[in-house]
């Protein structure tokens, strides 16, 4: 077994050994956590069916996280832009009530809009002022956050006025459930559908392969005759529009309506969704599923096991961690050899 | 005769492909001034990195004081009394000389910047030297002069018995100059040996006592500088061997690239083209030839579109209607001017991808291979492997990454690349810096052949033997002026050398 | 305006901007050294936990202080780790950092103190006598905790260092231009890694500051954000101690004034205020971003080429 394989291995253990520390420091068996976990997410529909509602968000912000970062865009603000596209969406669809089969895709490309605005804003911040994206776009999830919070107890609330959380969207436009059963709804064709499209499209497209080059070498961009602003601009654009199409696919799928932290948890997880993929579409489908089998899982260990949900955040960390430390060794390696 | 208090004895160099150093020896006495003269490539900086521990020697052995010098790293040659003042300099911008002196400090100090100290060192220094220093100035903010200055205070706070400077006016404007000439002969006259490198035989003739000229890697002449005449100079400095012209007559057809007046300011506001004007025509190899700094690097940047000049006119008759004025890249290749870039890992490829999708890389604008915005990986795919045939690329197939590929390789690629769709205008700066004898043939006879079908070529080097081999009409660029273009048969390589190497 | 009032505002503003304000000055000494941990909110997240549980197990504030302060130390030494030896990318492996520090906290809370918030021993402000009974300046400038005090000294320290020292031209040196350090003996590896573990510190008393002197208890996810505010203000403060407190308190009165706006303007609604702190972050950061002062070096990972 060649030395690199063996650290790959070294890793792999660590990632698996860390997480169940904590689980020994609650108190727990790792072993029958492990077992509940991936028996619930994995050995029932209930589960699994979870696991899949949580990976439709996750794969189209996924989508958009992978987008700006083959541009060398950190773009962070996936949740604040899931927020703007959800917030958007809602608000136009009262317009969308008599508009028949239309109605479905124009409350989506409503949500796309919303967060390609707020993708658009990074991306000016980013050329007019050199920005950095990183902080800006992190800042502006906190600002969206609060945007939600208003709309819900303001402009946006239910008629009768009690609680803080939005009026309900019209049949027409919910998102049918695929099995009466569970919480999976049609917005699973939305997010294979895009994954797909968005494969053919970076990997088939001058314009995906300008934002390869770009995200690999702006002087050699400029030496190809490619525009670096332009690009940016257009990659944020698009990054945003992914996040927003996942805000309004998650309200007409799951929620019907705008609540508090509807959206917890999603924009950092998408981050370590599309990183694990390699930013690669097809791939992002999977990694979701997998950080929704965290996800679900935890919450599965918290009700059967008393394990507080924050080890999610643990679990996913520490995989971040190893896939950086396994690309670093394979790097190290390929140098040496 | 005292000892020299530096022997250079048969010290020799080799790197892959090419003997940098061959047996030099030299000699430099307490208290001279040492002029190293060569043209880019005879071996000068070779020489200098080992002096400076940067580099060690393959063979022969080096003294200071008669003693062997232990030259293993950089600290060895500072401890061994080797002081250097690099080209670039290694002062940090964003702090103030003070700060800079601190940091060329070997003393190691005590938890505090002793302030007071470095002051009445530097304070001394400045005297002796009769310059002025500013302790509490930004690096940033200094002329480049008072600059070089600080590297040279702050080289000397070792208190080295000898100073090498590489290269020391190329940055310099002409009244500095004498400044730093007048500085380097009071420091002779402390005792301190100076090695002073440089191609310009101007400021050789001016300041040094001896002279050693390097031509490809080799000592070629010596001898005092009084006694020396500037023609004899530039003989021994680029040879008179005369290389015979083998390749057909071509009568220059229409102008396809013209330029007039062409200026770009630094950043300190002097001006790195300084009004430049010329012509290519098709079927026409046009040389443009300089010393680096001069402004040669800017033009060709300038031309390929990749920089925006300050003043001037560029007009391009390519494909299609005339463009006029400068244009950007993408305008450019859309219409056929082809670059081959002078920094090829920087500017040209990448190396992380697929020879096939660096071969995709200049051809989304003409769209050539993305039609529609689509691209069309299997034709990029198919001509890229031609080529891999053609030029005899050693490479398994179009599908490996292009950093596999060796140099040579790699410039081939770029070259068949870029003289794929025939464009009438290509640009080639330096296109055979670095490579093998075989490559730098062949490289060589590609861009005869395109001259030979129609396009006009601009190329830019530093290799006198290219220019001949190469060029009907060749131009000097030196300070930022253009002298030229002439035909090669009405010039002689002593004249361009004589462009080249000092003041008009 | 009323007296009271401003003396209110004022004394809020900066009693509230230095959780902000001490991890902002870590980070600064960090990126100053050529390296960027988006990941301190993470690590101010654990700080405030560690604070919390280790002011009540051991009944001083000073107990959770130093809990924290180690916690913060080890996070940030793994982090070096990882993006100085391994050379993983700095931005990703701090937002790996931010998740981790979340989980951490949130996990070890519920496990130790059940999840519920609790009173805990804190560092009261300060009762200095004539000096505080002074109008407006006595509470606003002698009237807060020990830890503020502690903080201003630290970053007149910080200050002395960086301009004055031989390690803080070498730190300096190693952010600027890390070859022309590395030809002068020093080793950049090493000075960036101790900045990395030295701003990972401050990042966890930051967080301590918030749990026992500001809040005096522990909430899940209290700090929302703080530690990327932190960070617009090394670059509103332009990587100077003295200008990065400066902004800190900016956003500390931008925090105490929305509050009171609250109060004093009913009909807008109140999260446009709560929003203010962090739209004036994204305005400096676009103000300020190029800004002559950047670490040329920063963000880019060094290797020495000394031995030949």
């Amino acid at each position: 077994m060649s030395g690199l394989a063996l650290r790959q291995g070294a890793i792999l253990a660590l990632a698996l050994l860390v997480p169940s520390l904590f689980v020994m420091l609650a108190g727990k068996d790792p072993v029958a956590t492990w077992g509940v976990l991936l028996g619930y997410t994995l050995g029932s529909w209930d589960g699994f069916s979870d696991v899949l509602v949580r990976a439709i968000p996750l794969t189209l912000l996924g989508l958009g996280v992978a987008v700006a970062f083959r541009g060398g865009i950190f773009n962070i603000g996936g949740e604040g832009q899931l927020i703007a596209g959800a917030v958007l969406a809602v608000a136009a669809s009262p317009l969308l009530q008599g508009l028949g089969w239309f109605a479905l895709p124009l409350y989506l490309l409503a949500g796309m809009l919303g967060g390609a605005a707020a993708g658009g804003v990074v991306g000016w911040l980013r050329t007019r002022y050199s920005a950095n994206e990183i902080i800006v776009t992190i800042l502006m999830n906190y600002v969206f956050l609060q945007l939600l919070t208003w709309v819900i107890r303001g402009p946006l609330q239910e008629p009768m006025g009690f609680l803080p959380r939005s009026f309900v969207i019209g049949d027409g436009l919910k998102l049918g459930l695929l099995d009466a059963g569970s919480r999976l709804h049609a917005g699973l064709f939305v997010a294979v559908a895009a994954a797909v499209v968005l494969q053919v499209f970076l990997t088939r497209s001058a314009f995906g392969f300008g934002l390869d080059v770009i995200g690999r070498s702006a002087e050699v961009a400029r030496y190809a005759g490619i525009r670096p602003a332009r690009l940016v601009v257009l990659g944020l654009l698009l990054s945003g529009a992914l996040g927003g199409l996942a805000g309004a696919v998650e309200i007409a799928g799951v929620f019907h309506r705008l609540e508090d932290n509807f959206a917890a948890g999603l924009g950092l997880s998408a981050i370590a969704v599309a990183l694990m993929a390699g930013l690669r579409p097809a791939l992002i489908p999977f990694t979701a599923i997998l950080f929704g089998i965290f996800h679900v899982g935890s919450g599965a260990l918290q009700r059967q096991l008393s394990l507080p949900f924050p080890l999610v955040w643990i679990v996913q960390g520490v995989v971040i961690l190893a896939f950086l430390a396994a690309r670093a060794v394979q790097a190290q390696h390929g140098r040496r050899t | 005769m005292s000892t020299p208090l530096l022997a250079v004895d048969g010290v020799s160099r080799r790197f892959p492909g090419v003997l940098a150093n061959d047996e030099v020896s030299l000699t430099l006495q307490r208290g001279e001034v040492l002029g190293l003269l060569g043209e880019n490539g005879a071996g000068k900086s070779t020489l200098m990195n080992i002096l400076a521990g940067i580099v060690s020697p393959d063979a022969g052995e080096i003294r200071v004081d008669g003693r062997v010098a232990d030259l293993r790293t950089p600290r060895h040659a500072a401890a061994a009394g080797i002081g250097m003042v690099h080209q670039h300099f290694t002062l940090i911008g964003a702090m103030s000389v003070c700060d800079n002196l601190a940091l060329g400090e070997r003393r190691v100090g005590g938890f505090l910047v002793d302030r007071g100290a470095i002051a009445r060192r530097a304070a001394a220094l400045a005297r002796e030297l009769r310059i002025e220093l500013d302790l509490d100035a930004q690096v940033d903010a200094l002329s480049v002069g008072q600059q070089q200055q600080v590297e040279i205070v702050k080289a000397l706070s070792g208190d080295p018995a000898i100073l090498i400077l590489d290269e020391p006016t190329a940055v310099l404007a002409p009244e500095e100059r004498a400044g730093l000439f007048d500085l380097l002969a009071r420091l002779a006259a402390k005792g301190t040996g100076v090695v002073l490198i440089s191609h310009r035989l101007e400021d050789i003739m001016a300041c040094c006592d001896r002279v050693v000229v390097l031509r490809h890697g080799r000592v070629v002449g010596s001898g005092a500088v009084a006694g020396l005449a500037r023609d004899d100079l530039i003989r021994m400095v680029i040879g008179d061997e005369i290389v015979p012209v083998e390749r057909a007559p071509a009568v220059p057809g229409e102008a396809v690239l013209s330029v007039q007046d062409l200026v770009l300011h630094r950043a300190n506001g002097t001006p790195a083209i300084d009004g430049a004007s010329f012509t290519v025509h098709r079927h026409e190899i046009v040389a443009l030839c300089g010393v680096e700094g001069n402004g040669q690097s800017e033009l060709v940047q300038i031309v390929a579109g990749m920089q925006s000049p300050d003043g001037g006119t560029i007009d391009y008759r390519l494909r299609g209607s005339p463009l006029i004025g400068p244009q950007g890249v993408a305008t450019l290749r859309q219409h056929g001017v082809a670059h081959i870039a002078e920094d090829r890992l920087r500017h040209a490829v990448l190396g992380d991808l697929s020879l096939a999708d660096n071969w995709l890389l200049t051809a989304l604008f003409p769209r050539a291979l993305a039609p529609h915005g689509w691209l069309d990986r299997a034709e990029a795919a198919r001509q890229c492997t031609a080529a891999l045939r053609q030029f005899d690329i050693k490479a398994r197939d179009a599908m490996v990454p292009l950093a596999h590929l060796s140099g040579g390789n790699q410039q081939k690629l770029v070259l068949a690349r870029e003289l794929h769709d025939e464009p009438p205008l290509v640009i080639a700066a330096h296109p055979t810096r670095g490579l093998d004898a075989r490559t730098i043939a062949f490289v060589q006879g590609q861009l005869l052949q395109a001259r030979d079908r129609g396009a006009g070529v601009l190329l830019l080097t530093a290799d006198l033997d290219e220019v001949w081999a190469l060029a009907d009409r060749v131009m000097v660029m030196s300070a930022g002026r253009l002298h030229g273009p002439v035909p090669v048969g009405s010039t002689s390589r002593h004249q361009v050398g004589h462009w080249m190497t000092g003041p008009r | 305006m009323e007296l009271a009032l401003l003396t209110g505002l004022l004394a809020a503003g900066l009693r509230l901007s230095m959780s902000i304000g001490i991890a902002a000055l870590g980070e600064a000494v960090a990126q100053r050294s050529g390296t960027i941990n988006v990941g301190i909110e993470g690590i101010m997240l654990v700080g405030a936990f560690l604070a919390a549980y280790g002011a009540l197990t051991t009944g001083s504030p000073w107990g959770g202080l130093a809990l924290a302060v180690l916690g913060g130390m080890v996070l940030a030494g793994i982090q070096a780790w990882f993006t100085i030896v391994l050379r993983t990318d700095q931005i990703v492996t701090g937002i790996a950092f931010v998740i981790l520090g979340l989980g951490l906290s949130g996990f070890l809370f519920r496990i130790s103190m059940g999840g519920a918030p609790s009173s805990l021993p804190a560092f009261r402000p300060l009762d200095l006598g004539p000096l505080t009974a002074l109008p407006l300046v006595g509470p606003v400038l002698f009237g807060q905790n020990i830890l503020f005090y502690l903080a201003l000294v630290a970053a007149f320290g910080i200050w002395f260092v960086m301009k004055r020292t031989r390690l803080g031209l070498a730190i300096r040196a190693c952010g600027e231009n890390p070859a022309a350090a590395d030809a002068a003996g020093i080793r950049v590896n090493r000075v960036r890694a101790g900045c990395t573990v030295f701003g990972g510190a401050m990042a966890a008393l930051g967080g301590a500051y918030l749990a026992i002197a500001q809040i005096n208890s522990f909430v899940e996810d209290m700090v929302v954000g703080r530690g990327f505010l932190a960070i617009a203000c090394v670059v509103f403060g332009r990587w100077h101690p003295i200008g990065v407190l400066l902004a800190a308190i900016t956003f500390g009165l931008a925090e105490a004034a929305q509050i009171r706006l609250q109060t004093w303007v009913p009909g807008v609604p109140y999260q446009f205020f709560l929003m203010l702190p962090y739209v004036l972050g994204i305005a400096a950061l676009a103000a300020m971003a190029r800004s002559a002062a950047l670490p040329k070096a920063l963000g880019r990972p060094f290797q020495s080429h000394r031995r030949r």
